[in-house]
Formats: C-alpha cells, structure tokens, sequence
C-alpha cells in the first residue's frame, strides 16, 4: 500500500486535545498535516468517544467538548489516520506505523508529540487479580464502554479522579463500595485557590462530591489499599491509615468487599518518543515525573520534535488545549507560514489562555503527584513489574548488589523488559531503585527509549514475501 | 453491568472465546464484553502463572492480550464484530 | 566534588594492574589477574558490560565464529557453560546444537566452505539433508536446501553478565571503578598514572586497554595507531511466546542469529546495521535493515509469525582490518597491553581474559596470542613503524 501522504509538513502523534488542536492550527496555516491515534476516533483520554455503533439517548443530546472536538477535526484538512500504531520514529523524522492495511510511513519536516499519559498505580499484593483495574482506566469503562467496573466497586488511591470515578459509577447505577483517598480531607482546601481559576471545573467536583454524600458512600481520607484477596468470587480489600507520605502505617484496618476494586495514584506523563529520540528530560515530581524539557513555544531540544499537553507534565484538558495550539502556532512559524510578527501575536494571546487553564490544571496535578516515601511500605514480595513478576525485593536486592539506575536495574531483574516497556512499573520501579540507593530520581534515571514504541506484529511488519525480497547485505566474514 | 442509561448500543454479535460462545454488542471491546460475561480472567502471567485480566484499558499495560484472527492484539483496543474468534495466549507448549 | 589534589591511590602505592574497560574481555583479563594473585583496579566510563558485552545477542557458536578462533571459542563455551564454579554466578549459559543453513545454492557452496574452514580448526561440524535437519529442528522452513550442525552450540543471556562478574570480580577483590571515564594516560618511573574525570587519578604498573570499539582511541593515549572500524549491530527481541525453536541457528551468508531462550523470548540478529558511531555510540536502527533481518528470521522459522517484537536496539561491535583480534602487547610500550576488538567477541571474550592474564602473569598463554603490531598502521606518530 503506497500511502498518498508520505511527505507532509507536520505529523502529529496523538489525537486529544493537544493533538487535534495542534494539528487543526497547523493546518488553519496552510500546512499539510497528518494526525495518528491508535483509536478509532479523535478525543485522546478525556474526550474518549464511545463505539462508531454506539449513539447516546435521551435527554441532553447536546454536543459535549469532544463531540465538538471531533466536529472540528472534521471540518479541517488535516489527514486523520486512526486505528494505527507508530511504532518508530527516526532522528530524520520518517514515522512508521502499522494499521489495519499493514505498514505505512511518513517523512515529515515537524513533529508533536501529543501521547498524553499512562496511568501510575502503586502496587500493593492482590493488585494484578482480574477485576482490579485503574482509576484512569474505570473512565474509559464507564465514559466510552458505558459499563461499571461491578455492581460493587472500590474506589481508591488519589486526586480529582477519585470523585469523579465515583460519580460515575453512581450516576450508570452502579453501587460504590467504598471511596479511598490517600489524602487528608484538607488536601481539597489547600487547592482550592487555583481551583478558583475555573470556576465551571470546581463546580463539577464539588457536584460530584454531593452525589457521593447523597449515595451514602463510606469516605476513607487518609487511607489506602494494603491488599487485595480473592474470596468466593469477590474481592476483599483491607484498607490501612497512611501518613502524610501516603506511607501505610500502623492503625486500624477495615475490610471491605467488594466485585471490582479500581486503584490510580495519579497519571505520568508519556515520554516514550521524546526518550526515542534522546531529547533532553527533566525530572518534575509535580508534573507527573520525567518530562521532556520544552521552550515556552513547545520545542524539545530535538530540532522540529515539539511536545504538548499532558506529556509535558500534568496540566489538564483545558490546558492541553491552549498548549495544542501554541504547538500548531511554533510549527507553522518554524517552517516558514507564519510570519513573525503575526506569529508572536497570535502566541502571546494562547499563552494568556495557557496560563491561567494550568493554573488549576497543574493543582490537580499535583495533588495527583507521587511523595518520594510513598513507595517504602510496599510490600517486600509484591509484584512490581506485572509482566515479568519482578517483585520489589528483587528490586532491593539488585540495587544492593550494585545497579546504579534503571537500565543497570532492568539488566539484573528483567524489570521493565516485558511488552509493556515499563510503562505499568517504571515510574515505581525507579522510586524504589531511588530509596534504596539513597539517591535521587535524576541519579537512577529512566530506562532507555527504543523502538517499538509499542510491540508490533512480525506479520505485520514483514508482510509477504519470497527469499529473493529480501534485501541481503554483504555476507559476514569467513 | 452494562449502562443502560443514555446509550443505544450498536447490533447484540456473539462471539468466542477459547471456544466458548458469548455474547456482546458490536464496537464494543472485546475486553469489555469479555467483562461484562463475568469472563475477567484472560491468560497467566508467564513467569508465576498468576491470573490476569485488563488493566489500563488503553492499549499500554498489555495485560488483557488475546488471539484475534491469528493475530496478538490488546482486547481493549479491538472492537467486536460478529463470530469473531478469540482465544487466550499462552507461552506454554501447546 | 574531587579536586585534583584528590588521589585514589598513591604513587608509591600503585596497582600491579589497570584494566581500562569493563566488557566481557576485560572483567576476565582483572578476575585472572587477581586470582593470580595481582592487586587489580577495574575501570569503566559506565557500568560494567554495558555495551557490546551486556547487549549482544549472546551467541555461543562455532558457525559464525571466525574460522582461526574456534580453538578459542571451544575454550570459552567451557568457560560459559560453567560459570557458576570458576566465576561464582551464570549468565544462564544454554548447551543446544547449533545449525546453520542454506536456502540457495550459493548459500550451500558458502555453507561447505564455512564447515569445512571450521573443521580445519577442530570443530565438529557435520552436514544435514534437509530432513534431517527437521528432524534436529522440526519447526524450519521445510524449503532449507542444506544444514551445517554442531552439536557444540548454544547461547547465553548476555545482559546478565555484568551481574555475573559484579559478584566474581567482587571475591576476587578487584576494585571496581564504574562511571569513570579515563582521560588521558602516561608513564613516569616505571608507574602508569591514569587521569580520569574530576581529578581522579589511579597508579598501576601495568595497564590493559580492553575497551573493545574504543581500544582505537585507547591507544593514541599511549600514541598507538590501529585503526578499528565499529559495527553498529541491530537486535530485537519478541516478547515471550511459545516454544518454537530449540537449537541456535543462523544462515550460511551469515545475516541472521535466531535463538529462543528459556523464558519464551526469541532473539533476532546478524548484523544487520543500524545508525551510530563510536562517538555517539548506536544512535537507531533502520528501519528497512530491521525488516530485512525480520524476514529473515520469520523465513526460517515460520512460527515466528506468531511474534510481536517487544524491543529493538544497537551493540557497538569492532573489527580490526584482518577481523582478527588485538591481544599482546602494546607495541612499543612496555608494560602495556591491549585485549579485545573481535568481531564476536562476546563467544570467546572469557578465554581471550584468560590467556592474556595468564601472559601478564609471566605464564604460558593456554593458547597464541595475537600480536597487536600487525596491524599498525604505518603513521609517522607510531613507536615501530
């Protein structure tokens, strides 16, 4: 298949917010744009749309944000590949992605970077049994599969999430069996003057924390999951006071069953195509951890890689938005459609927008944040790496014997090597690496990016062929 | 525990799994539909052989990994049609 | 922070040894020398087998091992098979035959030329029909036109070597210098005083440079010339999947190194280039060279259909201009030695510590050495022309 767009200005990786409004101003600029999302349809994680064979009924047929979004995306030039995978992106800028028609690439002057995030889960034993999932994962489940994690659900772990998760289950008809949140009750006081900054987004919680009082579910505030069991068919979560380090302490346990248990500590940011491509990184604990270091216009220090979004550090939808835009803005002034005059008044008015979404954004974010100690009373024999059953004693155990930082790590313990590529249990993985070296996150680093960016088919990539195809290079030496 | 509230779902498919016939909805994920069967257990993880099912639902943490068609794909990301065929992965010697 | 006043070990106190470059060569040139009963300094600019040797495809074969160096590399493979008594730790070393194919008839002329090179040097490879050849390995491709078999063959997990050594090199009592990098070297009164980053300096008697692709520049600290070219080698690896294989095999042409180890995965390589260079070391892989080396792979054994590629990266691997490697003397200047910089090296790289060891330690190398002033290139700054 010999696609039609292999020369294009811009690609950009992602279709939410960031992406779809980067490639939309991109676009409004006179470039030619081309927008990858391994979904089927534009609207990333907040804006996740439902089935193509799923309508919504009933009263309040209007258009929400991401319909909006969608109908925006739509009505632009910009050339939307859903359903592919980028698996590798080139220093000279060529983008290889496998979708449903087999392989395709592009070689393009820009590239933004808009992939959002994964979601951060702090182990504890019993968290990989079937029917516990992720916070960030319940709202796929509830907002786009219209489902509920179980008639009776355990919520738990930290930040806005929570309540809204919460909500949602009330509001499919589902029961909640208990909220757990890891912060005091003050945590919500404390951010409250940024929430003042989006008036709209603090009613919202505050809404879904009446309908949480209304249901009558237990609060638990200053709580975590110390385990989960199986036990005739259901879950048993035994819940344990934490400290202000969200470290589990002594105190008090509860039990509480339930059928499903979902479980977030916050969300962090995807760097696997900025660590691809060696951009620089910093480590930003209230961003969400490593980021790639960008200009205030989006630039990485690779030149034409741009980043924006949630991958740059937690900061929420609206902002993600604005920053999408600035992206789309620098891109089009980088290659030479937009003048530069035009160019800095069209950026200082997105900035001003910019700046006060992240305002709340970002005190969201940071309530979603990870304390450095949080990690220390995870459980010596639980599961770290779910997809190699690393447990965190063997995580201490190879820091003791002398791995010095991740990549070190991973080579003793396999901790990062499965299909996942570390996604699920870096970030842990490395604050674990971190206490027991005694030194700090930038020391143990991150493991180093390669390609795939995701796994990908064999059969995929090599399609079909004869031996006489493939094209051999000089023999080695006798 | 499907939402019945403000949604027409797409045409009721059936469809397999190791062999087993279930039934969902078409689009929705096979992960989902596997779910809502009461069928959360999806394959063992490879070194301790622990049960496992899906996770992040966005097509990262690869644990809800199915056959589908002969091919590996993450159940949350695929979408159900009529008598699809799926099956659980193993990395055991058939 | 060190001043440059700081002394890790003094002048009057110097290390009978420094090896410089913490591969599998140089790891085992320090654990002989210790056990040999040497007081040892190891250095490395990063952590210990990080490159060519944590990264290789860990191939233990005599197919695709130069011809010259079978002797050696049937050394070794003892030496990997048994890791765990003489090292203290494995690296998983796998004892399974080893096949190497033709799919063409220039590829079966090449296949006879290869087993019948290696032959001459001791190893035990014989010829199979392509029915036998499945019955050794039932899930080839059944369009094989000749196998060459040897039943010494077999693999190790190469990142696990640096663990491996870590806990050898420890009871041995080397020390062990990790993330220093080695700025310049020089000799006053008969002591070798090695600079390293921030002011660090260390004192030896002797020093060995096994720094593989970097034993060129190693050797213009001393003003040595040899110039050694750097591959910059593919590899990728699936994610586990269900036994498919189960001996080592590559192709006659030599492009291809498949493997599936205990735990599922299935490793691909051959040598396919990738971008990088010495400096910047593996920078990416090409995406053409990755899916000719996969088609390849998948080719012959159709299985691997099944597979979906977890990771891909790049090993740094030299070649010296006879594709032999450098192990002796430093030309020129005494109390110098040099190991390493062999196209496969990881195969024979535990042997090739030893011998080297066993020279420095005024005993009689197991096997010959490989003087390293054949290949000087005739430049004006060289000692011996």
């Amino acid at each position: 298949m010999d696609n039609v767009d292999k020369d294009v200005d811009l690609v950009v990786l992602g279709a939410g917010p960031a992406g779809v409004n980067a490639a939309i101003t991109a676009n409004r600029h006179g470039l030619k744009v081309v927008l990858v999302d391994q979904n089927h349809a534009a609207g990333g994680q907040v804006f996740r749309p439902m089935p193509e064979t799923f309508t919504p009924s009933g009263g309040s047929a209007a258009p929400g944000e991401g319909d909006e979004l969608r109908q925006r995306l739509a009505r632009s030039q910009v050339r939307v590949y859903f359903n592919h995978t980028v698996w590798n992106v080139s220093t000279d800028l060529r983008v290889d992605a496998v979708g449903p028609d087999g392989p395709v690439h592009w070689r393009c002057r820009a590239l933004v970077v808009a992939s959002g995030t994964t979601e951060r889960v702090v182990p504890f034993p019993g968290w990989t049994l079937p029917n516990v999932m992720g916070l960030a994962a319940a709202t796929i489940l509830l907002k786009s599969q219209k489902m509920l994690p179980g008639a009776d659900t355990l919520v738990a772990g930290c930040g806005p999430l929570l309540t809204a998760v919460a909500a949602g289950i009330v509001d499919g008809g589902g029961r909640v069996a208990a909220l757990v949140d890891a912060a005091p009750r003050s945590a919500w006081l404390k951010a409250s003057p940024a929430m003042v900054s989006r008036p709209d987004l603090m009613w919202q919680g505050v809404k879904w924390l009446a309908q949480i009082k209304t249901a009558g579910i237990p609060i638990f505030s200053a709580h975590a999951i110390e385990k989960v069991e199986a036990v005739d068919g259901r879950l048993r979560a035994t819940l344990a006071p934490v400290d202000s380090d969200r470290r589990i302490g002594g105190g008090e346990r509860h039990a509480v069953h339930a059928d499903a248990v979902v479980v977030g500590n916050g969300l962090v940011p995807g760097t696997d195509v900025t660590r691809l491509l060696r951009a620089e990184h910093t480590f930003n604990r209230k961003l969400g951890g490593w980021v790639a270091v960008t200009d205030e216009y989006c630039r990485t220090s690779v030149p034409g890689l741009y980043a924006a979004g949630d991958g740059c550090g937690i900061s929420g939808a609206a902002a993600a938005i604005h920053h999408g835009e600035l992206a789309g803005l620098a891109v089009a002034h980088d290659v030479g459609s937009l003048d530069e005059h035009s160019f800095e008044r069209e950026a200082a008015a997105v900035q001003r927008r910019l700046s006060k979404a992240r305002r709340f954004g970002q005190a969201m974010g940071a309530l979603m944040a990870l304390p450095s100690r949080q990690v220390e009373t995870i459980a010596p024999d639980t599961v770290v790496c779910r997809c190699e059953d690393v447990t965190r004693a063997e995580i201490d155990a190879a820091v003791a014997g002398g791995a010095r930082d991740m990549n070190q790590l991973k080579a003793w313990t396999r901790c990062g090597m499965g299909p996942c590529q570390g996604r699920s249990c870096g970030d842990v993985a490395a604050e674990l690496a971190a206490l027991k070296a005694g030194c700090g996150r930038s020391e143990v680093g991150f493991f180093t990016g390669r390609a795939p960016l995701r796994p990908v088919s064999l059969e995929q990539l090599t399609g079909d062929y004869d031996y006489a195809d493939i094209p051999l290079p000089k023999a080695a030496p006798l | 525990m499907r939402i019945t509230k403000g949604v027409t779902r797409g045409e009721p498919v059936s469809f397999t799994f190791n062999g087993v016939r279930y039934s969902g909805y078409a689009g929705e994920s096979v992960a989902a539909a596997l779910f809502a069967s009461g069928m959360a257990h999806l394959r063992d993880s490879p070194r301790n052989h622990q049960p496992r099912g899906m996770f992040c639902l966005m097509g990262s943490c690869q644990e809800c990994l199915v056959w589908v068609n002969g091919r590996k794909v993450p159940a949350c990301q695929q979408p159900l049609v009529e008598s699809l065929q799926v099956s659980s992965i193993s990395t055991e010697a058939p | 922070m060190t001043s440059t006043l700081d002394v890790v070990n003094p002048a009057d106190r110097p290390f009978d040894a420094a090896v410089i470059g913490a591969g599998v060569m140089g790891c085992s040139t320090a654990f002989h020398l210790a056990q040999g009963g040497m007081k040892v300094a190891l250095i490395d600019r990063g952590q210990l087998c990080r490159e060519a040797s944590g990264v290789n495809a860990g191939t233990l074969t005599l197919h695709m091992t130069r011809a010259a160096l079978v002797p050696y590399a049937m050394k070794a493979w003892e030496m990997w098979m048994t890791a765990e008594q003489w090292l203290g730790a494995g690296v998983l070393a796998t004892h399974v035959p080893g096949l190497t194919l033709a799919f063409t008839e220039a590829e079966c002329e090449m296949l006879e030329q290869r087993a019948a090179a290696r032959r001459e040097y001791g190893a035990n490879i014989n010829i199979l029909t392509p029915q036998q050849a499945l019955e050794v390995e039932p899930g080839l491709n059944p369009r094989l036109l000749k196998a060459a078999h040897c039943d010494i063959d077999g693999f190790a997990t190469a990142y696990l070597t640096g663990r491996a050594f870590r806990q050898g090199l420890d009871a041995q009592q080397v020390a062990l210098y990790e993330n220093l990098p080695v700025e310049a070297v020089d000799r006053r009164n008969g002591v070798f005083r090695i600079s390293c980053r921030g002011g660090r300096v260390l004192h030896a008697r002797r020093i060995v440079l096994a720094g593989g692709v970097w034993i060129e520049p190693m050797l213009a600290w001393l003003g040595v010339r040899i110039p050694i070219k750097t591959l910059i080698n593919q590899l990728s690896i699936t994610e586990r999947m269900r036994p498919v294989m189960r001996t080592v095999m590559s192709v006659a042409n030599g492009l291809l190194s498949l493997k599936q180890f205990a735990n599922g995965t299935i490793l691909i390589g051959g040598g396919w280039q990738g971008i990088g260079d010495r400096e910047r070391g593996g920078v990416e892989a090409v995406p053409e060279n990755l899916i000719g080396n996969m088609r390849l792979a998948r080719y012959v054994v159709p299985a691997m259909s099944e597979g979906r590629i977890a990771r891909i990266w790049l090993g740094l691997e030299a070649e010296t201009a006879d594709a032999m490697p450098i192990i002796g003397d430093v030309p020129g200047v005494e109390d110098a030695y040099v190991v390493g910089s062999a196209h496969s090296g990881y195969t024979s790289g535990p042997f090739m510590g030893k011998i080297i060891a066993q020279y420095i330690l005024g005993r009689q190398p197991e096997m010959p050495l490989f003087d390293p002033a054949r290949l000087l290139s005739r430049h004006p700054g060289n000692e011996e022309a």
